[in-house]
């Protein structure tokens, strides 16, 4: 396996050490293989972070199949929990880790050039000491774990609390969109997949201050409403077509984010069901 | 694998969870025996067990079961130092309410409560 992988080098490294993840020829081939070929890329790995309970109720549309969060499918997972118990085995440690939402077991695996060190897993991590994990979840004879690369003391409480929050404004950003995501559309449409970097953390810089209708709101859907703020179609409104045009976005997206925010009270249309105008409150 | 919460609470909803295994973090406020009053939003009364190591003045963290007189018999605590935000440990209290999908397993379903 060690001469066929291209590109994921974390996974290989990983899949090297772990060999239960029977996934890791999807890189087999060449060094073009990865790109065209099937599987998740590389490219689109995501870190996300989560709860245990997140883990727990995870989804898998059928066995063997990514797991789920929110509807989206995850790759790399970090959760920050306690250590409940610690277990060592001949080619792995195992952890149950307790975050108060949930307990998983945690398998790090050994490698087998850096015995005895002060890195290995089992120094790292004191019973009862609150710990950061890396790793992906794993399926194994209808049990749930997470296989992890990576495990790291957590020297300051608030990273607990913090990495709750993170988890929580994930879970939002996924299911309700970005956080008052105005500035947002300043990207212009071809970037909208992208929004979290561009969208979330710029969000501060929105001109637009965020009314109660438009956190329910998609990310998309907030553009389109930033956009008509700034567009001045005065009473009248602006027809779906110009919109469209001026965001370079279809029609059809335009309508269903209209209608999304005419649900949302934040846009009425005015002389045809396509052409929306702001609510001024 | 453990469909089990110990979900985060402060001294408001302590009533609404006795019976249940909780987890606590605010300040130490008194030491007294086996006794501790945390302060979280108003004052909780743990009762310790044998390898508590709480710190007066300092942040702690307790997890535990509430007992019908609101008191919180610990069955986990550990010392947190002084530089806890308080602020942000009721940040993650009101999340945990708010987006309880999130956080906790509901006694119905994880049935390990109690």
């Amino acid at each position: 396996m060690g001469d066929s992988y291209g590109g994921g080098y974390s996974r290989t490294s990983y899949n090297a050490g772990g060999g239960d993840d029977a996934g890791g020829f999807v890189y087999g081939g060449s060094q073009n293989g990865s790109q065209s070929g099937a599987g998740k890329g590389y490219g689109d790995a995501t870190l996300r972070p989560v709860t245990i309970k997140q883990l727990i109720d995870a989804e898998q549309a059928y066995p063997d199949a990514p797991f789920r969060v929110d509807g989206l499918e995850i790759t790399e997972v970090t959760f920050v929990g306690m250590v409940r118990a610690i277990s060592p085995q001949t080619t792995n440690v195992t952890f149950r880790i307790d975050d108060g939402t949930g307990v998983i077991e945690v398998k790090q695996w050994l490698d087998a050039d850096k015995q005895d060190d002060e890195n290995s897993p089992k120094n790292a991590c004191a019973l009862d000491s609150y710990v950061r994990v890396w790793g992906r979840v794993k399926s194994f004879n209808n049990k749930r774990h997470v296989g992890s690369h990576y495990i790291k003391p957590v020297t300051d409480y608030n990273e607990v609390q913090y990495h709750l929050l993170e988890a929580t404004f994930c879970h939002l950003f996924f299911t309700k969109g970005a956080q008052g995501g105005a500035a947002a559309a300043a990207n212009g449409g071809a970037g909208n997949d992208s929004m979290f970097v561009d969208g979330g953390h710029g969000a501060g810089g929105g001109d637009v201050p965020m009314s109660d209708g438009l956190r329910m709101v998609s990310a998309k859907a907030r553009q389109v409403h930033a956009w008509l703020v700034n567009a001045e179609g005065g009473n009248e409104g602006l027809h779906a077509n110009i919109i469209a045009t001026a965001m370079g976005i279809s029609v059809g997206e335009v309508l269903k984010c209209g209608e999304e925010l005419t649900s949302a009270g934040v846009t009425y249309t005015t002389v045809d069901d396509e052409t929306f105008a702001i609510l001024d409150y | 694998m453990e469909s089990t919460s110990t979900p985060r609470i402060s001294s408001p909803l302590v009533d609404s969870y006795v019976g249940q295994n909780v987890m606590v973090i605010g300040k130490v406020q008194q030491l007294r025996g086996d006794t501790a009053v945390i302060e979280a939003e108003g004052q909780i009364t743990a009762n310790l067990n044998r390898d508590a190591h709480l710190v007066n003045g300092n942040a702690a963290q307790i997890i535990g079961k509430v007992l019908p007189d609101l008191s919180i018999k610990v069955l986990s605590s550990l010392d947190l130092g002084n530089g806890v935000d308080f602020k942000v440990a009721q940040a993650v209290v009101d999340a945990t309410h708010q987006y309880r999908d999130l956080f906790v397993f509901d006694a119905a379903k994880g049935g390990m409560m109690g």
